[in-house]
Formats: structure tokens, sequence, C-alpha cells
């Protein structure tokens, strides 16, 4: 019995010098199949008048062990286990939604707060509704820079004209001015085809987002300022526009719009910044008060109605704010690239 | 449009360095794209709008640059002479919609020479090629005034001159020494004998002026713009000259740019004019009388604008004020801007003169419509909906991607899919169809990951498919789900459609066993009833013909029919009673499906409140094909806690349901 509990403490005294788990001990020692118990069980078929003694002599040992353990058990747990917590993390599975879609979400949203309504509009498209009721002449120049993707589905009618890929978002303007009344503040985000050879900035499939608003004082000074707002919220606070006449047959007096350069400020260091090319001004929009052919052409009234409307690059737009060099990136899908976003 | 400082210098003066200039150009809506220094010059490369035809020619920029310096810009004065008429070559012009006027002026004995210094310098400052004094004269005037001119060496033009289209067949070699085939679509300038230039792009080497020249026709008119633009792109051609055709030339230009075409061709080549002709008639410039409202302008641009500014810009960019009622001005566009047509045209002139961005900003009150008809239409609904499925999706566990809409006819020919909606003009044949499905977007998607070393991609996209529908088309949305890999890929997918049945249906999603072409295993999704659509797993060895080392898991749905079929979010009880759970080891023969132990336990037992597969096991030691499931069943009703015994009571008539059914208890 003497070796048993000598086995005993020095057992404890090994294990605690390792470091193990207190709780474990406990449960091997002092549990109802634990050590101490099972010496007890034997005290039994002991002499009468050796079992006091021993009893006596379990019960001290049985104390100390349990004052030990819990002296263990309330000091602060540093490493009671031996634990290497350096080991990767696992486990978690995370999905997300596509950077595209962060980004489109985040373009729409801004405008919602101003009270834009979002309504998405279709891939295939006619002439009518991509050309003709947008102030394209047919035959013109204008139509060359915008080379389109036709396709094999007859034509509704000979003034709807073919069938084709919508090459801008602009033709949702028509779709839903057709058939609605001013006034009204709409967001129309999607996909847009042209015939493209893909590199490293183009492609034949890109994303845009397309507003506009109708009433009968919508004007051009609220055209900058809502352009103004979503800068401000898309960008940084510090953000500046800076409005250049342009021409897009749907709209009359047109602008682009370039934002400051977010990388150089417009300071254009002397090393030329790689963001700007040194002009400290990027592109990222096209916009206009919409041309009164176009609001004739959708049924409503352009004496009494005024509109503005802009469209925007959605991965152009990406590829600026976090720095994405190369468009390819997103029709890829390599999950490295799409975890970091 | 690249143009020299000492050129517009001619007939402007400008104060403003380099710097300044790019700054006014660029406010005024020619950008500058690049400018640097020529020796003593400066050249600047702006983008051209396609409706400011006038900023093809210096004239025009030169009135552009005024206006915004504040200054009024006159026309250089030309005097015209158009005496002694030519008797011969007579001029024939076919039709007079392709060429409605058209100029010739002889010059006899010229002395074809290089040019002089200054010349070439504006003609090489102006980004054109220098050639010879007469040639680079005509690409000086086209220059100066817009309008694109000619030189034929005289004696080498046989009969008369004929503006005609081509016959089909007609051969033609340009001053590029290129041979080409003409047809119909081609319209040209001919003698009687040959075809001596693509009227309005470029001219016939054997026409072409030289050093041994001795008399010299200019030509110069005005082709249709479509006429033009035809013909330029059936001969694969885009030239100086046909760019200004396409876009406007000006018939007042024509005139003052052949005079000082022909007087230059006399002085700077010691020749002598040698006469004039004329056929067809000169297009009326017919200056556009518009009148303009004030108030309308001030609450169109949403800022008060003085009658005074307002007058002091027009006239510098050369409107002419006829009358003032009031508010009301009416004024006669400048003779160069026919592209001026209607009020909206002329708040557009006025507000860049005075500056896009000097006018004020503020924000609208954007009326929402009527009961926000259209964020509550359907199409508002729509979008909302996806993204509401987009974050479930992400919640899950998937990854968003965003592939391309075109596909190749051939690979989805491999997956059955024919007559799908084809491009008329497709670029590549890896992109000449719309895609009626994910699948293969998704598969390829889950290549490129797997050929890149990156594991257990799981992607979801949301997206649309096209199909044709008799003459016409279908475009529907479609939510697809796709993983590859081992087969606990699959049951994520599959678990994965059931988290979203759970928010989106309040679970009643149903799978059964289908049959789906191209898939060796499928299940079928519907809810009361309704098919949503299909999750499986890819039959191997298409996946294998597309060179996917994985097997390929696939499932897709109509996001239409999801968005129909939502229930109204309203809460499920759950029982407050505890649970209590039996295990049941049960060996499934081949043949056997979990499913039927499933539905055999919920309707044996009434009162289950899940069951989980904690256990499977498929080994030498089973019967071929079988498989040992560990079922761990969850006992649990509404109203009490189930005692020991119920539950053993009711378990035990499982049991004995499960075994009468040929599954085997173990």
């Amino acid at each position: 019995m003497e070796e048993e509990l000598k086995k005993i403490q020095d057992g404890f005294a090994a294990d605690t010098a390792q470091g193990l788990d207190p709780q474990a001990l406990r449960v091997k020692y002092l549990g109802r199949k634990g050590l101490v118990n099972d010496l007890f069980s034997r005290l039994a078929q002991m002499p009468a008048e050796d079992k006091a003694a021993w009893g006596r002599r379990l019960n001290e040992l049985k104390n100390s062990l349990d004052q030990s353990l819990k002296e263990k058990m309330a000091a602060p747990a540093v490493f009671r286990e031996a634990l290497d917590l350096t080991l990767p993390g696992k486990g978690v599975i995370r999905g997300s939604s596509h950077v595209l879609s962060q980004v489109s979400r985040q373009i729409c949203s801004i405008f919602e707060k101003l009270g834009f309504e979002v309504i998405e509009g279709p891939d295939i498209e006619d002439e009518w509704h991509n050309f003709t009721a947008l102030n394209f002449p047919a035959d013109h120049p204008s139509r060359d820079s915008f080379d389109t993707f036709f396709l094999d589905i007859p034509a509704v009618s000979v003034s709807a004209g073919r069938h084709l890929l919508r090459c801008h978002t602009s033709p949702n303007q028509i779709r839903v001015m057709e058939k609605n009344k001013p006034p009204m503040a709409v967001i129309s985000p999607g996909r847009v085809y042209r015939p493209d050879e893909v590199d490293a900035t183009h492609s034949f499939m890109f994303h845009q987002v397309e507003g506009f608003a109708v009433s009968r004082d919508i004007n051009f000074s609220h055209l900058k300022g809502v352009l103004f707002h979503f800068a401000q919220g898309f960008f940084s606070a510090e953000s500046r526009l800076r409005f250049r006449p342009h021409f897009f047959p749907f709209t009359e007096p047109s602008a682009e719009v370039d934002v400051s350069c977010f990388k150089c400020q417009n300071k254009r260091p002397e090393g030329k910044c790689s963001l700007c090319k040194g002009k400290g001004w990027i592109e990222i929009l096209g916009c206009g008060m919409i041309h009164p052919n176009v609001l004739e052409f959708c049924g409503i009234d352009s004496a009494k109605f005024q509109g503005f409307a802009f469209g925007m690059g959605v991965d152009r737009i990406a590829m600026l704010k976090y720095g994405i060099d190369d468009i390819r990136l997103f029709t890829e899908n390599d999950v490295r690239f799409l975890d970091q976003f | 449009m690249r143009f020299s400082l000492n050129f517009i210098k001619e007939f402007l003066d400008i104060d403003a360095d380099a710097e300044g200039l790019v700054e006014i150009l660029t406010q005024a809506g020619m950008e500058v794209e690049h400018y640097q220094k020529a020796g003593n010059d400066w050249i600047f490369d702006i983008e051209v709008t396609t409706n400011r035809y006038d900023w093809l020619s210096l004239v025009g920029i030169a009135r552009e640059i005024a206006a915004c310096l504040h200054k009024q810009f006159k026309l250089p004065s030309v005097k015209l002479v158009k005496k002694p008429l030519l008797g011969s070559p007579r001029i024939v012009i076919e039709n007079l919609k392709d060429c409605p006027y058209y100029i010739g002026r002889v010059i006899r004995g010229p002395k074809i020479a290089p040019s002089p210094g200054w010349l070439k310098d504006r003609v090489a400052n102006c980004g054109l090629s220098v050639i010879s004094n007469a040639v680079d004269i005509t690409n000086y005037c086209m220059l100066k005034w817009g309008n694109p001119l000619h030189v034929f060496d005289l004696d080498k033009i046989e009969g008369n001159i004929y503006i005609r289209r081509a016959r089909s067949g007609e051969k033609f070699v340009g001053i590029d020494e290129k041979e080409r085939n003409l047809s119909v679509e081609n319209l040209v300038i001919a003698d009687d004998k040959k075809v001596i230039a693509l009227a309005g792009v470029m001219g016939a080497k054997n026409t072409e002026v030289g050093p041994g020249t001795r008399n010299i026709f200019l030509e110069a008119a005005i082709f249709s713009p479509i006429s033009v633009r035809r013909s330029r792109r059936a001969a694969g051609l885009d030239t100086d000259s046909s760019y200004r055709f396409e876009r406007m030339v000006h018939p007042d230009c024509l005139e003052y740019a052949a005079q000082e075409a022909g007087d230059k061709i006399v002085e700077l080549c010691s020749g002598t004019f040698g006469g004039y002709a004329a056929a067809g008639k000169k297009p009326p410039v017919k200056q556009q009388k518009l009148t303009i409202d004030l108030d309308h302008m001030n609450r169109y641009l949403g800022q008060e604008f003085s009658g005074v500014k307002v007058k002091s810009i027009l006239a510098n960019l050369g409107f002419s004020l006829i009358k003032t009622a009031g508010q009301k001005m009416t004024l006669l566009v400048p003779q160069l801007r026919l592209d001026v047509k209607r009020e909206v045209d002329v708040y557009e002139e006025f507000s860049r003169v005075y500056g896009y961005n000097n006018i004020r900003t503020s924000i609208p009150f954007l009326v929402p419509q009527e009961k926000r008809a259209l964020s509550t239409g359907p199409l508002g609904k729509l979008y909302r909906f996806k993204n509401d499925l987009r974050a479930l999706m992400a919640s899950v566990g998937l990854r968003e991607a965003v592939t391309y809409s075109l596909e190749s006819s051939a690979q989805l020919a491999q997956l059955g899919e024919k007559d799908c909606i084809s491009l008329s003009n497709p670029m590549r044949s890896q992109e000449d169809v719309l895609r009626p499905t994910l699948l293969l977007s998704l598969l390829k998607a889950c290549r490129y990951n797997l050929n890149r070393g990156n594991n257990s991609p799981r992607f979801f996209e949301i997206a649309d498919v096209y199909a044709k529908a008799g003459r016409s088309f279908q475009e529907a949305c479609v939510l697809a789900v796709a993983a590859c890999g081992g087969q606990e890929e699959f049951f994520r997918l599959k678990q994965a459609v059931a988290e979203m049945s759970g928010v989106l249906f309040s679970g009643k999603i149903v799978f059964s066993v289908g049959a789906r072409p191209n898939f060796s295993n499928a299940l079928i999704i519907t809810i009361e009833g309704q098919v949503y659509g299909f999750l499986g797993k890819l039959d191997s060895n298409i996946g294998a013909s597309l060179d996917l080392k994985e097997d390929f898991y696939f499932g897709e749905f109509d996001v239409g029919l999801l968005y129909a079929g939502r229930q109204e979010k309203l809460l499920r009880r759950f029982s407050v009673y505890p649970a209590v759970y039996r295990d049941i080891s049960a060996l499934f023969a081949s043949g056997k499906k979990f499913k039927d132990a499933e539905v055999l336990i919920r309707s044996t037992a009434g009162a289950v409140n899940r069951l989980d597969v904690i256990d499977s096991y498929r080994g030498k030691d089973l019967p071929a094909g079988s498989l040992a499931l560990t079922i761990r069943v969850f006992y649990q009703a509404d109203d009490r806690t189930l005692t020991s015994a119920e539950v053993d009571e009711i378990h035990t008539r499982v049991r004995v349901r499960l075994e009468q059914s040929g599954i085997g208890l173990r």
C-alpha cells in the first residue's frame, strides 16, 4: 500500500510538471474510476486494524491532490495544454458576392438614397430601343463607335429593327419612359456587349449603370449635384468633378465627367501618377440633359417635361477603385481573386 | 484632329501659351489628348466629337478659341474668280443624291516640286505626309477650311469626268498602290476609259500628280456622307478625306477652299489659272433662325443667367441677334454651324462657353412615383429579390461567379443544346451563340481554378439565359450552383439549396430522384408540386470530354419561379419541450434509398423533429452495393415532454416498419 501511495504521488508530481490539463488529472486521480478511489476500494480487503490508519493516509492524499488541483485551476490558465496556437485556422467556409455585384450594388444604393428606383432591362434589344429612339440617325458615324452584335432572331417589325445585344444600358431609359409617365427617377444596372478584342482593358461583355430622371423641372444644375453626391459617396468626400462638353446623340447639352485622381489627388507629381497618367483627372461618366427627340419618341411632351441622364462603366470604376489592372480577372473567377472582396 | 498653333495664328491673334490653350480647348469640349513642342511650333491632338465636323478645320477651331477668349472671329476673306469657264473636260454627275455639287479648276504649266519650308511645316505638324507642292497645297486648304480637295494630272484624263457608281468588278489602283475590286457600293470619279478616283476617299495612281505633270485639274466637291461611308467601308479604307465627307463638309467653305488652293498653286507652282467648271447645284446654306426663351433656358440649366452675358457669348460664337422681345431672343445660327438645329443646341453652345463647371450645383427633390409604382412593380421587386438571393447564397458558402453570356455552339452541341440564339456577326467561334444554360460556363470556371491548384471551387451565379421561342425569344433569369470534387461537395450544394429553401420557402423543398439529360444522377426540386429546378452530378464522360478532372455537380433554378413561389415570412413555432434521440444502424441494400427510410420513419412516428445521418460506411464486409448508415432520430412533441417509455414504444414501431420494408437493422 505504501508503494501504491508513493506511485500516485510521484505520478501526480510528474503529470503536473508536464503541464497536463488539471481537469483530466482530476478525473485520472480523483474520479469515480480514478487511481485514489481504486486504492479506497482495496481498503475493504485490508485487515481491520490497518484500515483506519490507511484510510486516514488515503484521505490526506486525496485532500492534498484535491487542494493542489484547485490551486492549478484557480491560477490563470496560460498554457494548460501543450497546444500550438500558431497552426493555421480552419473550418470556416466563406461565400461571397462578386466584386462587380458589390460595386454595382454600392453605386445603385447611393442613388437609391436620393430617390432613384432600380429597374433592370433585358440584354436582348432591338434597334429601336438601342439606337433609333435614342436619336441615333441610321448610317451615321456615331453608330460606328457603338458597333454591335446582331442576333439571328427575326425582327418584329421594320420600325423595331433587327435584334441585337445592347451595347449600352441606355435602351432601358426608352423602355421605362415608354411605359411610365413622369415624374420618375430610375437607376438601371446591367450587362452590355460590344465586339471588342479582349485584352487587359477591353472585353466584349462588361457592365454599366444607367441613371435618369424626368420631371417638369429637373435641370442641368441638378445633374451636377446628383453626380457630385455620387462621387463623394463612392470615392471620397474630397473628390472633385470636372465636366467637359462632349457629344451623345441622346443628350444635349452633353458632358463627360472626370473625377479627381484619388491616387495623386490631382497634384500631378513629376513621376507621373500611374492611375491618371499625370492628368490629375480620371474619366468616369458620360451624362447630359435628355434630348427632346428622345422624350418625344417615348411619348413624353418635351415642352412640359425635361430630364437628365448619365451612364458609367462598372468594370472600369471597380478597376480604378481597387487597383485591378486586368479586366479579364472579373470573368476568370479565380478564387484567389474573388476571395479578396 | 491634329493641328498646330502657328497655323491658327495665321488668322487668329492668340496670347495664351500652350498650357493655357490646352485648358481652353478642353473646357470648350475639344479634349486635348496629347500636345508637344515642335521647333517653334506647338502641336495639339484633340478629340473631335462626331457632331462637330467644323472642328475638322482650322477655321472652325479658331472660331471656338476666339469665343472662349471672348473675341469675335472673322472668316478669312477669299475673292472668288469663276471665269473663264472650262470647255472641257465636261463634268457629268450620274446621281445628284450621291454628289450634289462638283467644282473643277484647271491650272496650266505648274512646276511640281518640293514645297517651301513653311508649307511643309504646316502640313507635317498637322500629321499629314509631305508630298509635293501641289498636293501639299490641297492638304493645306483641306486642313484650313475642312473641305477635302484633290488634284489630277489633267493630261492623263481621257475625255469627260463622270461621278458615278462603280460597275461590279471594275478595278481601282489607289495612290497607296493597292488594287481593289469595286462594286456598286463604291462612288467613283471616272473618265471615258477608267476610274480615276474613289470619290471622296482616295485618288487613283493613273492620274497622280508628279514631277512630269504639265496641267492640273483641281477637284472640290460635296459627296453625300452616306455614299462615302458605304464606299470607303466596302473598300476597307479610312482616309482624312473620307473622314470629313462622312461627317459633313460645308458648301460655302468649298468655294473658298477651291479658290485658295487654285490661287496658291498658281503662286507657288508658277502656273496660270486655266478655267472653272461646275456641275450640280451648290446646296443652299440656309442659315437657320432660332428663337430661344431665356426663362426656359434658365430653368433648363438651373441658373439665372443675365441677358447681357448670354448675348455676349452667343455673339462671340457667331450667332447674330435679329430680334429681342422680353425674354425671347431670335437668333441667326452661324454660317459654319449646320449642326445647331434647335433650342437645346443653343443652350449647349452657351453653357459650354460659359463653362459647365461654373454652373451651380444643387440636389433635386426626386418625387417618387405614386405609390412607388416602379420599385413596387414586378421589375423593382425582382431586383431586390435577386439581391436577397445573392446574399443568401453567399451566406451558405458559395462564391458568386460572373461568366460570359456568349458560348461556343460546338461545345453546347456536346451537351445536346442545339438551336441556340446565334450572333450574326460573332468575333470568334468560341463566342457565337447566347447560352441557354449556365452549365458550361460554371464548368469552365471550375476547370480554370482546378488547373491552377485552387481546390473545391464552389460557385453560384445569377444571370440571364436565352432561348428561341418560335419566331421570338425568351430571356429569363436563373440561379445556378456548381462545385466539383468528392461527393461531400455535392451534399454541400444540396444543403445550400435546402438552406435557401428554409429562408424563402419555409423549408417546403422536396428533392425527388429524377432524370436529367447529361446527368448521371439528378434530383428534381419541387415545392408544393411546382418544379423549380434540378441538382445533380454531371455524367463523368461529358466532364472528361471537357477536360474537367474531377466530378462536377450542378444545379439550376428559374429565378422568376423562385420569386413567384416565395412564402410570406411568418413565424413557424417550434416545440419548447426537449427532444430525445435514438440511433438506428440501418443497412441499405443496393436499390434502397435513404429517402425511403426517411419517409417511413416520419410517417410512422409522427413526432419526429429531425433526422441526422451521423455515420455512413461502405465496405468489403457488406453485401455488394449496400450502404450502412447510422441514423439519429430526434423525437419531440409540441405539447409535452415525451417519456422514455413513449419514445421506446414509438421507436420500436419505427424499427418494425423499417425491417418490414426491407431495410436491414443492425
